[in-house]
């Protein structure tokens, strides 16, 4: 405090003060010059001579821009007219003829009465490579197409960039799952919670409530700032907005269910023309056999009738199970489990035929979102036209398999036999409209059916065949779709 | 009429009682049947003794017909063999382009199933140029009418569509 009372009492001598101010001047690490209304230099530090080069009798803009007229943008003459400081971003010529960015602060020096603007005084400060890098840094982070936000461990946003806030708010200082969920309580499978244990990169895949109440979907990667090497002190939260993406997977599926929709209608109306074309052709032969009074004859018709109405009631029935539920019903369940159950179902009728049916399941396989009923109809139908293939082909020791694995995502179901196999013409044929090798046997429903399962799930079916040599279905499920719709159906 | 001059007609089709229906119709009308459930063994009926008529359906497994029609085409005796198509298909995306290219390259005839036996009698009797009983002829005449007909609405544009309605509006 001694010190601080003696250096007031010496400061308040005017010569030192100035002596104190000169030096100032002199050492502030900024080029100081002092600029008259009608843009003279009137004086310049060391640093502003070192850097604009010499300055004495010149005009402001021919030192600073070595240019031969007042700038467009001239702070100094804002300064003047306005009596406020100024601050300005620029780019002049250095005294040995570089480009030079500066920012320049100007701010007014009134006269001894304090009335009038007497001088400018302005401040430039060379911004450096590190500045420029900063204000890029600056730049991106805000604009940049992405959500981000940096989480402390605490779980609250300590930054946020435009986009966010745009979309979320300005949340600054709030729990991340009370901004992009409206919770209460952190979200389960937090992947910023993963980073902040384990410092690693995580991703994970959310729906948020954006500030207007939308729904927004969003793809999160959080990565980890770390303190020291082993601890992190915040997570960095990047969120790609994919909601139109999620609406074009949506539309997307929903055009294959129409799709399969409108191939059934076509396929009924042929069925039902094949069925009457029966009905047209018994009558016929009946009232022919009675004209004839030839019982063998009423006989042949009236079987066929029989056998039409027959087609009736099982063309109902599959129609039936074909429309029923457009919507699957998902739980988790165990895929080696479905398996399982068609084993016990088709394991007397393939061992009557003299086929050997076998499962192999991937025994790391795990649960997943499907529709029980659905798929059990799905291997059954694979399964039954399997073993009709093998009874079809021409060689002994058939086999007909079934497994259950994953690969590259997606779980897969397939179902293989060493039977008849395919010609190209009919594996062209056998998903569209009710197609039938069978003759009278089928109702050509079956692999319609299975398509149109598999694809309320979102998955695919392909075949795979060989005339001769047997065929292999697959069904092939990818797990992100069968999450999505999982989340969906139970909204 | 004797055994010897009856006319050949093999029936192709997948469905043992289109087949039969088909046989009782032709057999009634005096015909001579041969059947076959798809276009391979067509081909072998084919090779065994040339039919003077085939009945054709479009969709069938194995060899298709179509693809039957191709093989017939490639043999100049075969080729001249007359075909009327009857098939389900005629509609679908399943049969419609074999459809379309029978009809624009060969055999100019074909019934939508299900048909009834007396149209499908008229309609043989009409391409092998045979004298039809009074009610065949009414009825191929319908028929034949019917076809023209539909494949004129088929192409037609909608000014021609409307005139068409107003024509048969006017007639009820």
């Amino acid at each position: 405090m001694k010190n601080l009372e003696a250096y007031k009492k010496h400061a308040g001598n005017e010569k030192i003060h100035s002596r104190i101010l000169n030096e100032l001047y002199q050492q502030i690490p900024d080029n100081v010059a002092v600029i008259d209304r009608n843009f003279n230099i009137v004086d310049a530090n060391n640093n502003f001579e070192d850097h604009f080069g010499k300055w004495q009798n010149k005009k402001c803009y021919a030192v600073y821009k070595k240019l031969d007229e007042p700038c467009d943008n001239c702070p100094t003459k804002d300064v003047f007219n306005k009596g406020t400081p100024v601050i300005c971003d620029a780019i002049g010529v250095d005294k040995i003829g570089k480009k030079t960015h500066y920012i320049a602060h100007s701010f007014p020096i009134k006269s001894k009465n304090g009335k009038e603007i007497e001088y400018a005084m302005e401040l430039t400060r060379t911004v450096t490579e590190t500045d420029r890098w900063q204000q890029e840094y600056h730049i991106l982070f805000d604009r940049v197409p992405c959500f981000i936000t940096v989480i402390g461990e605490d779980f609250r946003i300590v930054r946020a960039n435009e986009a966010f806030r745009n979309n979320f708010g300005d949340m600054v200082g709030h729990h991340c799952f009370e901004v992009y969920k409206r919770r209460k309580t952190k979200c389960r499978n937090c992947p910023a919670e993963k980073t902040f244990k384990d410092g690693k990169v995580h991703h994970s895949q959310k729906t948020g409530i954006g500030k207007k109440g939308q729904n927004i979907n969003y793809a999160v990667s959080t990565s980890a700032l770390m303190r020291g090497n082993n601890s992190v002190a915040h997570v960095i939260e990047i969120s790609k907005d994919i909601t139109a993406l999620k609406q074009l997977e949506h539309k997307v599926i929903e055009s294959e269910r129409l799709g399969a929709v409108g191939q059934t209608v076509a396929g009924l109306a042929h069925s039902i023309k094949n069925i009457l074309m029966g009905l047209e052709g018994g009558k016929y032969i009946v009232s022919l056999g009675l004209a004839k009074d030839d019982k063998a004859m009423i006989n042949q018709g009236w079987e066929m009738l029989e056998r039409n109405f027959e087609k009736t009631t099982s063309l109902v029935k599959d129609f039936l199970s074909f429309s029923k539920g457009r919507l699957p019903e998902l739980k988790m369940v165990n895929p080696g489990d479905l398996v399982n159950e068609i084993i016990d179902l088709y394991k007397d009728i393939a061992a009557q035929s003299g086929i050997n049916l076998k499962s192999e399941i991937d025994d790391k396989i795990k649960s997943a979102p499907l529709d029980s009923a659905g798929i059990h109809t799905c291997l059954t139908n694979l399964v039954s036209n399997a073993i009709d293939a093998c009874l079809m082909g021409e060689h002994k020791g058939n086999e007909v398999i079934i497994r259950v694995f994953e690969e590259r995502g997606q779980l897969i179901f397939e179902v293989k036999d060493n039977g008849s196999g395919l010609d190209n013409e009919i594996k062209k044929k056998i998903f569209t409209t009710f197609f039938t090798t069978k003759g009278g046997g089928g109702t050509g429903l079956g692999l319609l059916t299975t398509r149109k399962i598999v694809q309320e799930h979102g998955g695919k079916i392909m075949v795979d065949s060989q005339k001769g040599k047997g065929s292999k279905f697959r069904i092939i499920f990818p797990r992100k779709r069968l999450m999505t719709l999982y989340k969906e159906t139970k909204e | 009429m004797n055994g010897n001059t009856k006319k050949r007609i093999l029936v192709v089709d997948d469905e043992a009682d289109v087949r039969n229906f088909l046989k009782a119709a032709l057999i009634e009308a005096d015909f001579e049947v041969i059947t076959a459930e798809d276009g391979n063994i067509a081909l072998e009926e084919v090779k065994k003794q040339l039919p003077d008529l085939i009945s054709l359906d479009l969709v069938m497994p194995k060899k298709s017909g179509a693809k039957f029609y191709h093989e017939l085409t490639k043999k100049k005796e075969w080729s001249k063999i007359p075909i009327i198509i009857v098939t389900g298909h005629a509609r679908d995306d399943l049969g419609k382009a074999d459809l379309k290219e029978l009809t624009m390259s060969g055999p100019g005839v074909y019934l939508e199933k299900p048909v009834k036996p007396n149209n499908y009698i008229a309609a043989i009797k009409g391409i092998l140029k045979m004298e039809v009983t009074e009610e065949e002829k009414q009825s191929a005449e319908t028929v034949n009418l019917q076809n023209d007909l539909k494949n004129i609405i088929d192409s037609a544009d909608s000014d021609t569509l409307k005139k068409l309605k107003e024509i048969l509006n006017k007639k009820n």
